[in-house]
């Protein structure tokens, strides 16, 4: 498996695959929104504008099927800057990738910092190892931004942060007295579901991702078996890369409507009842 | 797999920004024209309905003048009938009246036609009773002068009775 790239800076581990995924991801996302809102127009959009639109009908469209409309209206943005920035994030790690490769632990640095897991793999296959054969550590620096727990755990945390803070100012009465249903003993129960929803969230588009790219890099690996590995590398990669499109846009669907249902659970009021 | 708290507040920086910029430059712009065309399409079919509703009315309007353009050229018929069948009895009567004075003028005519004759008549019967009378008197009277008096008398008499 390869390693990340990260370098102290001030004390804190900075992923720097992390940060430049972050940065293309955000580009290319806003590049595709001001793209489709350049020229917008009332009465003759065009395809951009177009498919923009769709994207907020479908967003609107998630919504309404979770909560009341009027009430769910504030979370558009919300839910759109979400499902572009988890599908893009995605598509991003399927094309190709990008691998260094360090043996030595003093050319293991970048601007001067060393990369601290390269290091330490170094380390630690030198010390199992002493004086053995040439032994090579892989950094990977293209990948799915959301392939990385942090980043999918930190998506789910802010939906999670997000849900919560809104149904204890906005609704604390239905939110307290959920914890107490049906029965009050059920209360460790409804706790251990608030956290479970956190985790399964996040968890759930990191591990899909992760091993979407866990297995492209196998299939890719597989060439090394000479004229059959590559072949059938080939042809797994190209069945492979097409279902990851299809697990990377699911993905991106159910993140975003599990973030709507979670806060149309908060917001619940049992008004109708 | 590895876990890196920093990496989650980057993710979460990266978000914040980007929820941001699209918010701004983005979302904002496309939502209002969205909204537009919402209210562009609202306006057009009030717009319509209304249109619609002033047609309704426009042939309501015309349905009605039409009635009452029926009605009209029926009471003319109507009254032209009416007045037409009044000339008609007026004529009659008028010719009726006409032959009635005829005829009344006609038995008026023959009445003093068979008056006038009666008394040409009468007249003549007393000239030719008084000549008759004188044929017979003359021989009679020529004898005697005092009845030629009497009888001059008489004729007198009968002269201004006649």
């Amino acid at each position: 498996m390869h390693e990340s790239p990260i370098i102290k800076l001030g004390g804190l581990n900075i992923d720097l695959a992390i940060v430049i995924m972050l940065v293309v991801t955000c580009t290319i996302v806003f590049v595709l929104a001001r793209l489709g809102t350049r020229r917008l127009s009332v009465e003759n959009p065009g395809k951009m504008q177009n498919f923009m639109e769709w994207v907020v009908e479908f967003v609107l469209g998630l919504i309404s099927s979770t909560m009341d409309l009027k009430k769910g209206k504030p979370f558009l943005k919300l839910g759109m800057t979400l499902i572009m920035f988890i599908f893009v994030g995605n598509m991003l790690g399927l094309p190709f990738s990008l691998v260094t490769e360090y043996s030595q632990v003093d050319k293991a640095q970048i601007f001067g910092h060393p990369l601290v897991t390269v290091v330490d793999a170094l380390d630690k296959a030198h010390a199992s190892n002493p004086g053995g054969e040439h032994i090579e550590v892989g950094v990977a620096w293209w990948k799915s931004p959301t392939a990385d727990a942090s980043v999918a755990m930190g998506l789910a945390l802010m939906v999670f942060v997000l849900s919560n803070g809104l149904g204890i100012i906005k609704n604390p009465r239905n939110y307290f007295k959920h914890y107490l249903q049906p029965y009050p003993f059920f209360l460790p129960i409804n706790l251990i579901e608030q956290f479970s929803k956190l985790l399964t969230q996040g968890m759930r588009l990191f591990g899909n991702i992760f091993a979407g790219e866990v297995l492209i890099s196998v299939l890719i690996k597989l060439s090394a078996l000479g004229v059959v590995g590559t072949i059938g590398s080939v042809l797994g990669l190209v069945v492979w890369q097409g279902f990851s499109i299809f697990v990377g846009s699911i993905q991106a669907f159910v993140f975003t409507i599990l973030t709507m249902v979670y806060l149309s659970q908060a917001l619940e009021t049992h008004d109708e009842h | 797999m590895s876990f890196h708290w920093e990496s989650l507040v980057l993710g979460l920086i990266a978000f914040a920004i980007l929820y941001w910029l699209l918010s701004k430059y983005a979302f904002d712009p496309l939502f209002s024209i969205m909204e537009k065309r919402r209210e562009l399409v609202q306006q057009q079919l009030t717009e319509a309905s209304n249109t619609r509703e002033q047609a309704i009315g426009y042939v309501e309007e015309q349905k009605a003048a039409l009635q009452q353009a029926r009605q009209q050229a029926y009471d003319i018929i109507e009254q032209s009938k009416q007045t037409s069948g009044k000339q008609a009895a007026q004529i009659v009567d008028l010719a009726k009246n006409e032959a009635t004075r005829l005829k009344d003028d006609a038995v008026r005519d023959i009445q003093n036609e068979k008056n006038k004759a009666v008394e040409q008549l009468r007249s003549e019967v007393g000239i030719a009773s008084v000549k008759i009378a004188s044929k017979l008197l003359e021989k009679e009277v020529k004898e005697d002068n005092v009845q030629e008096e009497l009888v001059d008398q008489y004729l007198k008499e009968v002269g201004g009775k006649s």
